[in-house]
């Protein structure tokens, strides 16, 4: 008798009980369906199309042969690649926790009534809701070095004027400064639905215990944010290796690749140089890269989590 | 005291399973965003044909440049009776829109490209060879056939071009003393003229400048006119391998540097900087390397300007500018639409699409000075004269198959060392260097 007869034999009813788990798994999927149809088909089958692409030499016209690992071996003695990886890394670790700051700070001051508070809600939920390109563009103007108002304020002031476009480091600065308030008004937002989900008795109970309002801060509400800081983290993470039109509009990857980032690159190795091989090999590295980041990150939080 | 963990699990919170779901998906779909062109986007074309008889041809095209294929189409159906449906798009996404068409078996049957995108086309087999091309090729100036042109045959027809020539802001030159500009090629400036004149002009501020050249980003091959100038070569002369320690290029290199060294052109006037005609524009520089394409651009900025010929060394020369129009080898309605690019090719077809969109015929027989351009006729014609500076050595180093991939080469390198401190021999390998690297990958 084999063990399945055995199991139904000795546990009478659990065949009826399957009827409906299945039933119940089936609606699942049903329900499910259409977002995997969706998924596989704008997600799946281009991010296996684009690893099939980056093995071959396809110049994005007629038949491509294939190459290999030849992209990936290219790749590793390419320096504008390395540069590219660099200044995103770079920009990761400087926008990311600037941002977080700025979108609590932001929303810590707009959870409060204060003057010109709508203003301010205005100014940092705006570029958010708008096109990234007429953000860029906003951008370029502002920080032009010979026509731009910045310089201008600055030669009023008797300051010195960077040379936004040709100095690498006041570039990056400049791309830096317009992604900060392009992407704030997401961390203000979830920071503000976060903070009025704050159960207002923990607050009190801390404040009836002799906290500061920094204390209350940094030991209450930020460790109940941490959720939030988390998804915010991950997202802005991706978000950073995925920025695009603000580069290419304020800078295209100049003053001699200071500010060039792996998708800038790979969208102009691709179309630009016509080397659509090179470009999904590159494409396929940062998905291999921000997938294994935010495993990782993933990991740490929880076995941080566990630990409390 | 309270602690966060008792108010930790609000069903607002994003929970991790939520998180990393999220953020696979974008990963996944973000990550190569950069790359959406490898998921074959919409072509904005219908294809071959459009089961009517009627001819498909991509094009991009500005108003004018518009109503003139349309004017060509017209003729060409009451001549033959074949319509030609035009798809005009815009010039980021024309390339996209024929390379779709090719991938899905549903190519068009015509398509205008510039003559630098010709040859990979050309490569891959997808070009029909020109019926007619020992008829046509009399007529033509040498350098542009020789840019749709291999050993296996002709693979379109040279429409029109165009090419760059030094305008002055009249009134920032003023008090240049330049004297009066050359008038004809053979006078134009040498460069050591041309450097004098820019160091007489004096900046009206701080932030103007004397000059910007036109080698940013799509245009960085322009700065091979100064080492063909300079009687130099980037490419070999079998084009398969690159010329290391040019004498003529290594002079290019030091003549363009120091035009940044000595401040004539501001920095952000590099090759991946602003373009040219947009400092021209505002008045950043006084003088700029301009194609004739943008004097109807210019027009619009509201102050005086004059043009000159671009200067001069061992030789004159001058980019290759300019669109073929070509027919696809696979399309069923090829030999119509190889009739429909002869018709387009004839001397009165070209002067009438050249005059109406003010770019400059390629045909020998056309007398360009009989052709009524809308916008500053007398600069056109002084760009007339330029354009027989287009030097079939250059024009060969700009056609090859590569060049997509050579030009954003060079574009990145000069990028790095006309704002690098790098000595002209180092800054020059680097240059070759980096384009050796592409043509061994290509």
């Amino acid at each position: 008798m084999s063990a399945a007869t055995t199991t139904r034999a000795t546990t009478p009813g659990v065949a009826p009980s399957r009827r409906p788990a299945v039933r119940r798994w089936a609606t699942s999927y049903l329900m499910l369906a259409p977002a995997l149809v969706l998924f596989g088909v704008f997600v799946l089958y281009p991010l296996v199309g684009a690893v099939r692409i980056s093995l071959t030499n396809s110049t994005g016209i007629g038949q491509a042969q294939f190459v290999g690992l030849a992209n990936y071996r290219a790749m590793l003695a390419d320096p504008t690649f390395w540069q590219a990886a660099r200044n995103t890394a770079l920009l990761a670790v400087v926008s990311v926790p600037v941002s977080l700051a700025l979108g609590l700070a932001i929303a810590l001051l707009l959870r409060e009534r204060i003057p010109g508070g709508g203003l301010f809600r205005a100014v940092f939920l705006a570029p958010y809701v708008i096109s990234g390109v007429v953000v860029a563009m906003a951008g370029r103007w502002v920080f032009d070095q010979n026509v731009g108002i910045v310089d201008r304020v600055l030669a009023g002031a008797g300051l010195p004027q960077p040379d936004w476009q040709s100095d690498g480091t006041a570039a990056a600065v400049s791309v830096v400064l317009v992604l900060l308030w392009a992407r704030s008004g997401l961390a203000v937002i979830l920071y503000l639905s976060a903070l009025q989900g704050i159960d207002r008795d923990v607050l009190e109970a801390a404040e009836l215990d002799g906290a500061s309002s920094w204390q209350r801060l940094r030991e209450v509400v930020w460790p109940l944010m941490r959720p939030t800081t988390f998804f915010l983290t991950v997202m802005m993470v991706i978000e950073t290796f995925q920025v695009f039109d603000i580069v290419w509009v304020m800078t295209k990857g100049g003053p001699a690749g200071s500010t060039e980032l792996l998708v800038t690159y790979a969208y102009g190795q691709g179309f630009a140089a016509r080397r659509e091989g090179y470009g999904s090999a590159i494409g396929v590295v940062v998905f291999v890269v921000v997938l294994a980041a935010t495993v990782l990150w993933w990991r740490a939080q929880r076995s941080s989590e566990d630990e409390q | 005291m309270v602690t966060p963990a008792q108010n930790a699990s609000r069903p607002t919170d994003p929970t991790r399973r939520r998180v990393l779901g999220a953020a696979g998906a974008l990963a996944a779909g973000g990550a190569l965003s950069a790359c959406s062109g490898f998921s074959t986007p919409d072509s904005g074309g219908s294809g071959s044909g459009s089961g009517d008889g009627a001819l498909t041809m991509i094009t991009w095209a500005s108003d004018v440049e518009s109503a003139a294929f349309a004017a060509l189409a017209d003729g060409f159906e009451a001549e033959t009776g074949t319509a030609v449906d035009l798809q005009v798009v815009p010039y980021s996404e024309v390339l996209t829109a024929v390379d779709t068409g090719l991938r899905t078996d549903s190519p068009p049957d015509l398509f205008r490209v510039s003559y630098t995108d010709v040859a990979a086309y050309r490569r891959q087999g997808v070009l029909a060879d020109l019926a007619d091309a020992d008829t046509l090729e009399p007529a033509f100036l040498l350098a542009f056939w020789a840019a749709v042109t291999d050993e296996r045959g002709t693979f379109g027809v040279p429409h029109h071009t165009d090419t760059s020539m030094v305008l002055l802001n009249t009134a920032a030159v003023a008090s240049a003393g330049l004297g009066p500009l050359p008038t004809t090629l053979d006078d134009a400036w040498t460069w050591e003229q041309f450097a004098d004149a820019l160091a007489r002009i004096q900046p009206s501020r701080a932030d103007t400048y004397a000059f910007a050249a036109n080698w940013q980003n799509a245009g960085a091959y322009r700065w091979l006119n100064f080492v063909d100038q300079a009687g130099g070569r980037l490419l070999s002369e079998d084009l398969r391998s690159v010329v290391t320690d040019d004498p003529g290029a290594l002079k290019a290199l030091t003549f363009t540097r120091d035009l940044f060294r000595r401040q004539l052109t501001p920095a952000n006037a590099s090759a991946r900087g602003q373009a040219a005609s947009d400092l021209f524009l505002n008045q950043t520089v006084a003088t700029a390397f301009a194609g004739d394409f943008l004097l109807s651009e210019i027009e619009g900025g509201g102050f005086e300007y004059s043009a000159t010929f671009l200067p001069r060394d061992v030789n004159a020369s001058a980019d290759l500018g300019g669109n073929a129009l070509v027919a696809v080898e696979a399309s069923p309605n090829r030999d119509r639409a190889l009739e429909f690019l002869t018709y387009c090719a004839q001397a009165e077809q070209m002067a009438a699409f050249c005059t109406a969109a003010s770019v400059l015929p390629t045909r020998g027989d056309i007398d360009a000075s009989s052709l009524r351009y809308p916008v500053r006729p007398d600069l056109m014609e002084l760009y007339v004269q330029q354009a027989q500076a287009i030097r079939e050595p250059l024009v060969q180093q700009v056609v090859v198959p590569s060049f997509s991939a050579i030009n954003a080469q060079l574009r990145d390198r000069l990028d790095e060392v006309f704002l690098g401190g790098d000595d002209d021999a180092t800054a020059l390998r680097r240059i070759t260097d980096g384009v050796a690297a592409v043509l061994q990958t290509s």
